[in-house]
């Protein structure tokens, strides 16, 4: 209880801080506007069509490519953790390459798919796949051998072991492989859209900082730091109901 | 003919492990229906390599297993129940739903396992803790739920691969003590291996002492203990001398 007030005391602080040191011209609020300039430019943006439209080809972008790089990279990342040949072949390798920051690909796909929407897409789900893939073929080695060698000595068959084994045992670590995705996959699209792109919320928010619009800079900020939490949030609460066996 | 018949009947079992290392060599033996029988042996003689081939969950180099008449070359859950070393409960599930798990692979109404488990749950003096989940049980009652997922299916065969070796010492003797007042109530044959010399006189009918690798079984000693079995016993003559006798096999073939 005194450490749920404390962290809201402090939440309260950086917020109070946010509003009044620019207020009384401690901070320049040319760089730093108040806390609520940048919420009432936050409401005024949300009412512009151009604005939204934006934001909905930036969520059309993150769900498409969540949609292809969550199944591949999961269904990639069972393959070499299951067959310890193509595990041997492929994992030195794939490691290697997860360590190279992606974002140096991106004029690669600029170049093959152009600026528009197809290359936000592909490099967003490049990006994501890999951190799926990794995680997904820890989540199948986490399996204990144990729990298999008991399912198979009471019979079950090869879906058996899967469906009452394999994902039972991987679930909270999927979940939390989806929730890592997500930030990847979030921070892919608007990288591209930020590099080089005419749409997009990213895009919006790159040339408001370049023509030194803060407010608005702040308010697109505070709106893709929201919907950002929420999904975390979300998928934490889900981890915890579903992993609560885990301790 | 089916009277005299061996619940489990072993014949000139080999075992070569990547075509190189000699596990097992030429092993033979019966165990008649409804007799505790012990197996013990150094570290790495091969036993929970032997027990896994009884339950049809490793292939043989060599040799014919016979259980119930009929050979094992698969899991057949019906025939052999096995209870693993460490609790090896599945964590997301409650201990009651660790036990209807084997049930739950073969489908079937939902009521009558529920029914089943919880009179295993009983049997095994767990009444009460089905819906814990085994992070909250303590080793012992891990080891209790694990005995009833084994049984719960009936089988007349049970193998059991050192499953207390991770309890200590006087939960251990408890549990022994537990197993044989449950396994009474049962006539199943068992099979159980085990480290422990005094547990293994404890608890056996019949102790198999098998010889450092390759494992061969070296000493069969038949137990003539009353039973039921009790604690007073491990303090006479009779239970020290045959504790030194398979102390001595196994030091004799270690050497």
């Amino acid at each position: 209880m005194k450490l749920l007030f404390a962290r809201f005391a402090l939440l309260a602080l950086v917020l109070a801080a946010w509003e009044l040191l620019p207020r009384h011209g401690i901070v320049n609020p040319l760089l730093l506007p108040p806390l609520s300039d940048v919420l009432a430019m936050l409401g005024e943006l949300l009412q512009r069509a151009q604005v939204r439209e934006a934001l909905a080809v930036s969520a059309a972008e993150v769900l498409i490519a969540f949609v292809i790089a969550v199944p591949l990279g999961a269904a990639l990342g069972v393959l070499i953790a299951e067959n310890d040949y193509l595990g041997e072949v492929f994992k030195p390798m794939l490691f290697i390459v997860f360590a190279i920051p992606k974002s140096i690909f991106l004029p690669m796909f600029i170049l093959v798919f152009g600026t528009g929407f197809q290359q936000k897409v592909a490099y967003a789900a490049f990006t994501t796949t890999f951190v799926v893939l990794m995680s997904a073929a820890a989540a199948v080695e986490s399996v204990k051998q144990d729990y298999l060698l008991v399912a198979r000595s009471y019979g079950a068959t090869r879906l058996q072991l899967i469906s009452r084994v394999y994902v039972p045992s991987m679930l909270p670590i999927l979940l939390e492989t989806l929730r890592i995705s997500m930030i990847f996959n979030f921070t892919g699209v608007l990288i591209a859209e930020m590099y080089a792109s005419r749409t997009g919320i990213g895009h919006m928010i790159a040339s408001w900082g370049e023509n030194f619009q803060m407010k608005q800079l702040f308010a697109g900020v505070v709106l893709l730091a929201a919907a950002a939490i929420v999904f975390n949030e979300a998928v934490r609460w889900l981890e915890a109901r579903v992993g609560a066996w885990r301790t | 003919m089916a009277d005299v018949m061996p619940a489990i009947h072993i014949e000139g079992l080999s075992h070569v492990y990547g075509g190189t290392v000699p596990a097992l060599e030429d092993i033979s033996f019966d165990v008649p229906a409804g007799r505790f029988t012990v197996i013990v042996g150094p570290s790495g003689c091969g036993k929970t390599s032997l027990l896994m081939m009884l339950a049809g969950l490793r292939a043989q180099s060599q040799g014919t297993i016979h259980c119930l008449g009929r050979p094992i070359a698969e899991p057949d859950p019906l025939r052999v129940g096995v209870i693993f070393q460490e609790a090896s409960l599945y964590p997301w599930l409650t201990a009651l739903a660790n036990i209807e798990f084997p049930l739950s692979l073969r489908g079937g109404a939902m009521q009558e396992h529920r029914k089943r488990a919880e009179a295993m749950l009983e049997l095994v003096g767990l009444t009460g803790f089905g819906a814990r989940y085994p992070h909250e049980l303590s080793g012992g009652m891990k080891q209790r739920v694990s005995i009833a997922r084994g049984l719960v299916q009936d089988p007349p065969v049970l193998l059991m691969d050192e499953p207390f070796a991770a309890l200590d010492e006087q939960t251990r003797m408890t549990m022994g003590h537990e197993l044989l007042r449950i396994w009474s109530t049962t006539s199943k044959t068992v099979v159980f291996v085990t480290h422990s010399l005094t547990e293994a006189v404890y608890l056996a009918d019949e102790v198999l002492v098998m010889s450092a690798r390759p494992g061969r079984i070296i000493d069969r000693i038949h137990v003539d203990l009353p039973r039921p079995r009790n604690y007073e016993m491990m303090a006479t003559d009779v239970f020290g001398r045959l504790r030194d006798r398979i102390w001595q096999q196994i030091r004799k073939s270690d050497a």
